[in-house]
């Protein structure tokens, strides 16, 4: 059924500076599925997800990107969030000077304020902060702490996964938040993710390797190399890739 | 005295009532390569903190301040006095601000800051001298500013560590943000040590917004202004720190972001 997708990708090339990185991709994506993309270094993995969360100097020459019945190139990084669309950053940012609750509460209220909501209220902020703190096993003192600052690797992506659950996003994109973690950090990150999901919701889960996928199992798999998808199936490509590697495409 | 004394102008200034006005060199080129004691100031310029002594205060220029000027151009800090002055010049407001610092009593501790906002045609100039005359003292110097607009900044910093002032230690920071094409920012810190058991550093950037920062903010719905705020009150935040009573922080503060809003964060 045409209103059950949330995402349509059609002939999308982008560039960076002269450089182009997709050079024609198609994906559509489905209310309540989970997409993986893989493909080795250099394939434009990364180009994907900076360019639906519209990230400044990467360049659309070509195609469209319609996402729940809207011109998503038409909009701004922060009209995107209020959209619903979130990214979990591969290497997340740190920002001096500005603590993890003061941070999210300008998000959560900006995003009230696209809606037509007044700002929270602080009790309320706090215990809803408290909550989704304790779903991704970060300790209450994180909520003082400055964002991404003197984190560990394991921490900060767990700080993007808290606040993919402040948030509440429609479609959540995943760019390689397996990188850099070790075993239980991968299996918290994954289970928050998992949980978080809803038969409303989708997400890509962009990555390399196998082992994200083993908890967070995609419905649909796509291989992308050198700018273009070169194969999509179920989730035994991930299988198949993982033994015969990425060169057979 | 030092190597380098002049009796006639220790003399005259030895003079009772006597008062002489010197200016901070303000664009120190050279320094003179070996100790050279200044002599001590003493006149309507002065504050003077004597021993034991506590001075803790915060100039607002500008803006809803009526105030334009500091009311002192050089401190004199005597034995175990603690000292701690923050002046914040608020938009529109140019000003040369020379403040010379002599440390001459043991166990003093002197903290000295600012911050300048400037989101116009301001000229602001900020030259600072810290002098540890004596060992066994600490000071801070802390100086952050925005320049937007077509403002222009100077910060010349300074730290002396005379050759007995052994166990000093001495600090100074200086950090600009540019956030406009038109505006300039000019960073030159300075320090003369002549003792060797001291602990003393310098550090100074001139900057813009990051954009990392800002696309990661963006990216949670936080609005592009309200990132550049954001980021702004986060650079600021370190001077407002050294407020040391909470409630003057919190006005502060606020006025401080009122001040961002309204003359630094319009695109």
């Amino acid at each position: 059924m045409a209103n059950d997708i949330l995402l349509e990708i059609k002939g999308l090339h982008a560039s960076v500076g002269e450089k182009e990185i997709l050079k024609g991709i198609d994906l559509t994506i489905r209310k309540g599925e989970i997409h993986a993309v893989m493909g080795p270094n250099g394939a434009g993995k990364s180009t994907l997800s900076s360019v639906l969360t519209g990230k400044p100097l990467y360049t659309v020459t070509e195609g469209s990107i319609n996402f729940m019945g809207k011109d998503l190139l038409a909009m701004s990084p922060e009209e995107r969030s209020w959209a619903g669309i979130f990214m979990s950053f591969q290497y997340p940012i740190e920002i001096p000077g500005v603590t993890i609750t003061n941070f999210m509460k300008t998000a959560v209220n900006a995003k009230r304020k696209a809606e037509g909501l007044d700002p929270m209220k602080a009790g309320d902020f706090l215990k809803l902060m408290r909550e989704k703190m304790a779903f991704v096993q970060m300790r209450p003192e994180f909520a003082k702490r400055e964002v991404n600052v003197g984190f560990s690797g394991g921490e900060k992506k767990r700080n993007e996964i808290f606040q993919m659950a402040m948030l509440d996003p429609t479609l959540s994109i995943l760019d390689e938040t397996d990188s850099g973690l070790d075993v239980d950090a991968l299996r918290i990150v994954a289970e928050g993710v998992r949980s978080l999901h809803t038969p409303e919701k989708s997400a890509i889960v962009i990555t390399h390797y196998k082992r994200l996928l083993d908890y967070i199992v995609p419905d649909i798999v796509h291989v992308l190399k050198d700018g273009k998808i070169v194969a999509t199936a179920g989730r035994e490509l991930v299988d198949e890739i993982e033994e015969k590697g990425y060169d057979i495409f | 005295m030092g190597i380098n004394d002049d009796k006639a102008l220790e003399k005259c200034l030895n003079e009772p009532g006597m008062s002489i006005s010197r200016r901070l060199d303000p664009s120190p080129k050279h320094d003179s390569g070996h100790y050279v004691e200044l002599p001590l100031v003493r006149n309507e310029k002065t504050l003077e903190v004597a021993e034991g002594e506590v001075f803790d205060k915060v100039y607002v220029l500008g803006g809803d301040s009526a105030l334009t000027e500091l009311p002192f151009e050089n401190i004199i800090v005597g034995a175990g006095a603690k000292v701690n002055v923050v002046t914040l010049v608020m938009p529109g407001t140019s000003i040369d601000l020379p403040l010379a610092v002599d440390i001459i009593g043991e166990g003093a501790d002197v903290n000295v800051s600012g911050l300048y906002l400037c989101g116009g045609e301001e000229k602001v100039q900020i030259r600072t001298e810290v002098r540890h005359k004596v060992p066994s003292c600490t000071s801070y110097q802390l100086f952050n500013g925005i320049a937007a607009g077509k403002s222009n900044v100077k910060f010349y910093g300074k730290i002396v560590v005379a050759p007995d002032a052994q166990k000093t230690e001495a600090y100074q920071t200086n950090h600009n943000l540019v956030i406009s094409g038109g505006a300039r920012a000019e960073s030159k810190p300075q320090l003369e040590i002549y003792a060797d058991d001291v602990k003393c550093s310098h550090g100074a950037t001139v900057g813009q917004l990051n954009e990392d920062e800002q696309f990661y903010m963006r990216s949670r719905g936080i609005p592009e202004n309200e990132a550049r705020v954001l980021q702004m009150i986060s650079f600021i935040a370190p001077v407002l720190a050294k407020v040391e009573d909470e409630s003057r922080r919190e006005e502060l503060q606020s006025a401080v972001e009122a001040a961002v809003r309204k003359s630094l964060a319009t695109l």
